[in-house]
């Protein structure tokens, strides 16, 4: 407590010169991990809903609205950045970003919404995902097998038109 | 004149006041740490007092419960105007994880009218001297909401209306789509 | 022609109180920061703060809304009045007006101020602030008052311009009383000018509200202004008293020379207050009993003529 050692730490503090960040001019970096909002990918989103039975604190609603359209509403405000919705999605659609400067007036600014088509099967109704063009040479759509030869045609396009694809065959369409 | 002048002094000095209305304390703790010499919020003029009669603005965390709700609407009528609230970390802002739980009565709007939503949990100084800023008007904010629709249908359908007969034949129009 | 001089120079004592308090309590913030490795408030920053209290709404809330007026503009009034009766550069305005007595009545009602404003404000964190300022008043106002009858001991009179002259060094050969009575008011400067370690009761914000937690707006910026002006005075009043050399210069000379000590005490007021830490009120009552202690044994030896 004596005059010395006071100025001593006085002189100790003033070495280390002025450690404040100018943060809003420059901006600092953030870590590697950093888990900041999350930005859903729409293009990659099959429309799952793990995300939404994942979340804990129920943030992302689905609502379908027929058969082939899917609603995903990410709401944000009451979001606690834990990317276990991230984890999940099997297709990597969510990424957290490092983004992390997302104060605002008005809280709907957070909500991202997606309107997805859900690809369903015409026979079945179930879902399905979009075939590559190699799987569509084999798809078993509409079958148009010769009855009358009794051989199998394969179609790399599916057309109800006349001409017949392959020369030698007649094809009859009832 | 004076009234003006006075009323333009607002934004270079801030001075703050803490409720915590039954969080965590994690926000708490990163409200600290803006205060600390690393991130300097006192450079922008703002205080911490000890007394919501001294604030102009409250910055709220944990979300609204119902034994103290009542102290937090008392604070808030005991700030004097022109006053502004700052709802910080996502219980505040939402409810958070807890929005449903029993003791919880929602997010702090719910109790008080909120200016400024700061979330995250907890949010990083960075992000609340963000928000400060974006407040005071420093800088403009970055988030807006987000809508995809898909307007184009990937695959056909084969519609009744499309299908046109030829005598014997059956032709579909969107031929080239398959 | 000597009276138009007089007002003249009391407006402009209180002219000066007024500008220069702030700017010392923005330079008091901004060192206190930079020894904390930080980048301070700017240095106009009080002002800042001042004119925006002024333009929040006022709420009307304590016991006794009429004495809590009252105390508010009884604070600064009384500050602005020490104003005029210190000599700030050049001689007291009010030389022939007043003397040490009501000097020492003055400082004592300076700091009643504090005590009526928490007594009218009557919430229990007002009331436990007041009854530590209480306490600490009680053992600070005597070494003030003791300092001033030692100066009116050696030079035998009571007059302002007699006493505040550097009046404590006046014993012939080694000036035992006036060298203990500096040691004794440097110690227990930081406690008048209510800062760290001493600031128990009224700048206690960060701890409890302390007597000013009632007061918003207007009322506020009052008592702010007369705590920055504290400041200034108590300056003052120690270089009137330790350390008048150079007082005899011609005017600007002397009057620049005055106000470059005042900021030299605001300095070392800094230094302290931000290297060290808060007392407890029974620590810091030890402390100030010891201090009165010794100021007594000062006024013996000056009433003996060392």
């Amino acid at each position: 407590m004596s005059l010395g050692s006071k100025l001593d730490e006085a002189k100790l503090c003033l070495k280390a010169g002025r450690v404040t960040l100018p943060y809003p001019v420059e901006s600092p970096g953030t870590p590697e991990q950093f888990r900041g909002r999350p930005i859903f990918d729409a293009s990659k989103c099959i429309g799952c809903a793990g995300c939404a039975n994942n979340c804990p604190a129920r943030e992302i609603l689905v609502f379908d609205l027929c058969q082939e359209i899917r609603i995903l509403k990410y709401l944000g405000l009451r979001c606690t950045y834990c990317g276990r919705c991230a984890e999940v999605c099997p297709e990597k659609a969510i990424t957290m970003s490092r983004d992390f400067e997302t104060a605002t007036d008005h809280i709907g600014d957070l909500g991202q919404r997606l309107e997805l088509f859900m690809s369903t099967c015409q026979r079945c109704g179930r879902c399905f995902k979009v075939p590559t063009v190699l799987e569509e040479l084999k798809m078993k759509g509409y079958r148009f097998d010769d009855l009358r030869n009794d051989r199998w045609i394969f179609r790399s396009q599916s057309r109800l038109e006349g001409d017949p694809l392959v020369d030698d065959v007649e094809i009859d369409l009832d | 004149m004076l009234k003006n002048f006075c009323q333009k002094m607002f934004g270079r000095s801030l001075w703050v006041y803490h409720a915590n209305s039954g969080g965590c304390n994690g926000c708490d703790i990163e409200v600290l740490n803006a205060l600390t010499p690393y991130y300097d919020a006192e450079r922008f003029g703002i205080k911490l007092v000890g007394s919501p009669r001294h604030a102009d603005v409250m910055l709220c965390q944990g979300p609204a419960m119902r034994s103290t709700a009542s102290a937090l609407k008392r604070a808030y009528e005991a700030m004097p105007a022109p006053k502004l609230v700052f709802a910080i970390g996502s219980c505040a802002c939402g409810g958070g994880m807890w929005f449903d739980c029993y003791p919880v009565i929602g997010p702090v709007e719910k109790i008080i009218p909120v200016n400024y939503y700061i979330p995250g949990c907890p949010p990083r100084p960075e992000a609340i001297i963000y928000g400060v800023a974006v407040a005071l008007g420093l800088v403009d904010k970055k988030v807006a909401p987000v809508e995809f629709k898909e307007l184009e249908l990937p695959i056909p359908r084969y519609h009744p209306d499309e299908l046109r007969g030829q005598g014997e034949l059956v032709i579909y129009e969107k031929a080239e789509k398959v | 022609m000597p009276i138009m001089w007089r007002i003249a120079g009391g407006l402009a004592n209180m002219g000066m109180v007024l500008l220069v308090a702030p700017f010392a309590q923005g330079v008091l913030r901004k060192i206190t920061a930079r020894i904390q490795s930080r980048q301070g408030p700017p240095l106009l920053q009080p002002y800042f703060d001042l004119l925006k209290l002024l333009g929040k709404e006022d709420i009307e809330s304590g016991e006794c809304p009429v004495m809590q007026q009252f105390a508010a503009y009884l604070s600064l009034a009384v500050v602005l009045t020490l104003a005029c009766v210190l000599p700030m550069g050049f001689a007291s305005p009010m030389n022939n007006a007043a003397d040490v007595i009501l000097l020492i009545y003055l400082l004592t009602l300076s700091g009643i101020c504090t005590l009526l404003a928490g007594l009218a404000a009557g919430s229990t964190y007002s009331l436990l602030g007041t009854s530590r300022e209480m306490m600490a008043m009680v053992a600070l106002e005597p070494l003030f008052a003791i300092a001033l009858v030692v100066g009116a001991v050696h030079t035998n009179s009571l007059r302002l311009d007699k006493v505040l002259n550097g009046s404590v060094y006046g014993a012939v050969g080694i000036p035992w009383s006036g060298v203990i009575m500096l040691a004794a008011m440097l110690l227990s400067f930081q406690a008048f000018v209510q800062r760290v370690p001493f600031d128990i009761s009224e700048a206690e914000t960060e701890l409890m509200e302390g007597p000013l937690a009632e007061y918003s707006g207007p009322k506020l910026a009052l008592f702010k202004y007369a705590q920055m002006g504290k400041l200034i005075i108590f300056g003052a009043l120690f270089v009137a008293l330790f350390a008048p050399w150079g007082a005899g210069l011609v005017f600007p000379l002397g009057w620049l020379l005055f106000w470059v000590k005042v900021f030299a005490l605001v300095l070392l007021v800094t230094l302290v207050a931000a290297t060290h830490a808060r007392y407890r009120i029974d620590q810091a009552m030890r402390f100030f009993a010891s201090l009165v202690g010794v100021a007594f044994v000062a006024l013996i030896l000056a009433s003996y003529g060392f």
